[in-house]
């Protein structure tokens, strides 16, 4: 029956949704009620202009002087960390999709099942995609929250748009690690090859921001970290052009996770 | 009678790095509508990878297989709704209650009563309200017989489906194959244990490296005359014994040690009895010979069919 197993995934996966969830709203309700006023962000602005430039590209601060708005402020201490946290969610929610259950041989008793195998990876992929968006949801409420005991002004269609924006990155680590996995099989090795590519991307988009005309700022392209710019969002509002080519990515991803999965053996 | 199962020439070749593992060649096997089909063979035989081509959850790499007369990799999804499958190795979520197991895969096959898999758990004694980390080796079993048999399937593939099972139980899964088969489905099983498959099987298949040797009828396969017979005497065993026990036609192999003399013995006790008449037994035990041995006994050592035994097969 169609949706069975997207069902059953879910149930056994909403309360680890709302446990990331709230811990990642903590975080952002700690940083919205920390600052006591405007002028404490312009002295954390000027203490971070005296910082080495490359340090501030590291710490995500790209651009010192919106550090010294409430919206500059929730990106540097939320939202540019918050993806490098939700990195391991996505990678443990990839391995989920076929890596685990095929790795502890449970998934020959699903597969034994009137069940294509495509359908495996779509209705399990779905829960993640729900599930990684029930996430920030749940951490919005917590920020959402946290402005009632604020002092600075945060536009929550900001933290909205800011909470969203973290999706498509999401979505594109879940499926390289999914796609990792149906096509290295083994857990272990899907997570290797998953970790270095975000650590990687990591890299390629700080050393590249802060050497212009380097070979890390030619690659900057090929890391999905220079299209997620938190500071650009909360200050300017989504950017649908950034957003797409991840989309893109992800679909051809869980294309290629399908299309290898349909092909091969599994669980030997 | 219509074939169920059908493979030919069916291969499978495990590539790690550049070494090459042949583990099944070139299998042309029939399993006939209604019957109970032993697949046989020692460990690493190639048993379970037949099943896994079976079942779709490997592809072969030359050769094909239809089950029910539907190709397994293109009709997979049709076949597997008529298929129930017992893996060698049952492993499930460990954290859901049988029952939740149950309920899970009844979903996925799209069945709403499970008031038949309930019985089935019943008539096994499981009990499905515990956690599948809780179930013993045995329990464990049982609740894979209740979800191959749950949506009474034409055809069981069931891989090694005693393993852990207690005797009693063992009575009970046999007597439930004989339902099936009396139902006019098929039940295709592996084993590398005689005995299970002596119980219940109409037919059997003998597989060694892969290849398919031979395809009996169980009385024909297990008509090897000869067991294993150690006597446990209350006095040491002489070598004048012994050389008296050797003498005796259709015994061979015959090892003294101690208190105890070991042989095998083709034909009937009485010549071996007389021969014991004047010392005192304490003990004799028989036991049956392995599968080794009388796949050794018929086919030789090659697996080549002897003279002897071709013979015994013609005139079957």
């Amino acid at each position: 029956m169609a949706g069975a197993i997207f069902l059953e995934t879910l149930r056994r996966h909403w309360r680890q949704m709302i446990y990331w969830g709230a811990g990642l709203g903590l975080l952002g309700f700690y940083v919205l009620v920390v600052i006591k006023d405007v002028d404490m962000l312009e002295q954390y602005a000027a203490l971070a202009e005296r910082m080495p430039p490359a340090l501030l590209q590291m710490l995500g601060m790209g651009d010192v002087t919106s550090l010294a708005t409430p919206e500059g402020f929730m990106s540097f201490g939320f939202f540019g960390y918050t993806l490098l946290v939700l990195a391991v969610y996505a990678v443990m929610a990839g391995l989920n999709v076929t890596a685990n259950e095929e790795e502890d041989g449970i998934l020959d008793a699903l597969l034994a099942q009137p069940v294509p195998r495509w359908r495996v990876i779509v209705e399990k992929l779905l829960v993640y995609v729900l599930a990684s968006a029930g996430i920030l949801a749940v951490s919005f409420l917590f920020m959402v929250a946290g402005t009632q005991f604020s002092e600075i002004p945060v536009s929550l269609s900001r933290m909205l748009e800011g909470s969203i924006n973290m999706l498509p990155s999401v979505w594109l680590m879940i499926a390289f690690t999914a796609f990792a996995a149906v096509v290295f099989r083994r857990r272990g090795t899907a997570v290797m090859v998953a970790s270095v590519f975000i650590v990687a991307s990591y890299f390629i988009d700080f050393l590249g921001e802060a050497a212009t005309g380097s070979l890390a700022d030619a690659l900057r392209a090929v890391s999905f970290f220079s299209y997620y710019n938190p500071n650009a969002v909360m200050v300017s509002g989504l950017d649908v052009g950034s957003m797409a080519p991840l989309l893109a990515v992800t679909a051809a991803l869980v294309a290629g996770t399908l299309w290898f999965f349909q092909r091969r053996d599994v669980g030997v | 009678m219509n074939s169920v199962i059908e493979t030919r020439n069916l291969t499978k070749v495990y590539r790690t790095g550049r070494s090459e593992t042949h583990a099944l060649d070139s299998l042309d096997l029939t399993v006939r509508e209604g019957e109970i089909f032993g697949y046989l063979g020692p460990n690493g035989a190639g048993k379970t990878t037949t099943i896994r081509l079976l079942l779709d959850l490997i592809r072969p790499a030359a050769g094909s297989a239809r089950v029910l007369g539907l190709d397994v990799n293109a009709d997979s999804v049709a076949l597997r709704q008529r298929v129930g499958y017992l893996p060698g190795e049952l492993n499930l979520w460990k954290s859901l209650t049988g029952l939740q197991v149950v309920r899970y895969l009844g979903r996925v096959r799209g069945m709403t009563n499970l008031s038949y898999a309930h019985s089935l758990a019943e008539r096994l004694q499981l009990d499905l309200t515990k956690r599948v980390r809780d179930y013993s080796s045995g329990n464990r079993r049982k609740l894979g017989l209740v979800l191959a048999l749950m949506h009474k399937p034409d055809v069981l593939i069931l891989d090694e489906p005693t393993g852990g099972l207690d005797p009693l139980m063992q009575q009970t899964f046999n007597q439930m194959m004989r339902e099936v088969r009396a139902e006019g489905r098929t039940v295709f099983l592996s084993s590398h244990v005689l005995s299970e498959v002596q119980a219940i099987c109409d037919r059997v298949g003998i597989l060694r490296d892969g290849q398919l040797k031979a395809v009996e009828t169980v009385e024909r396969m297990t008509h090897v005359d000869f067991r294993w017979v150690n006597v446990q005497l209350r006095d040491p065993a002489t070598a004048a014994l012994r050389e008296r026990v050797a003498s005796i036609a259709g015994v061979t192999s015959v090892e003294a040690e101690n208190h105890g003399l070991k042989l095998r013995l083709h034909g009937d006790f009485d010549p071996l009895l007389r021969a014991l008449n004047d010392v005192y037994v304490v003990d004799v035990r028989v036991e049956s010979p392995s599968l080794e041995e009388i796949f050794l006994a018929f086919y030789g050592n090659n697996g080549a069919v002897p003279q002897q035994a071709a013979r015994a097969k013609e005139a079957v």
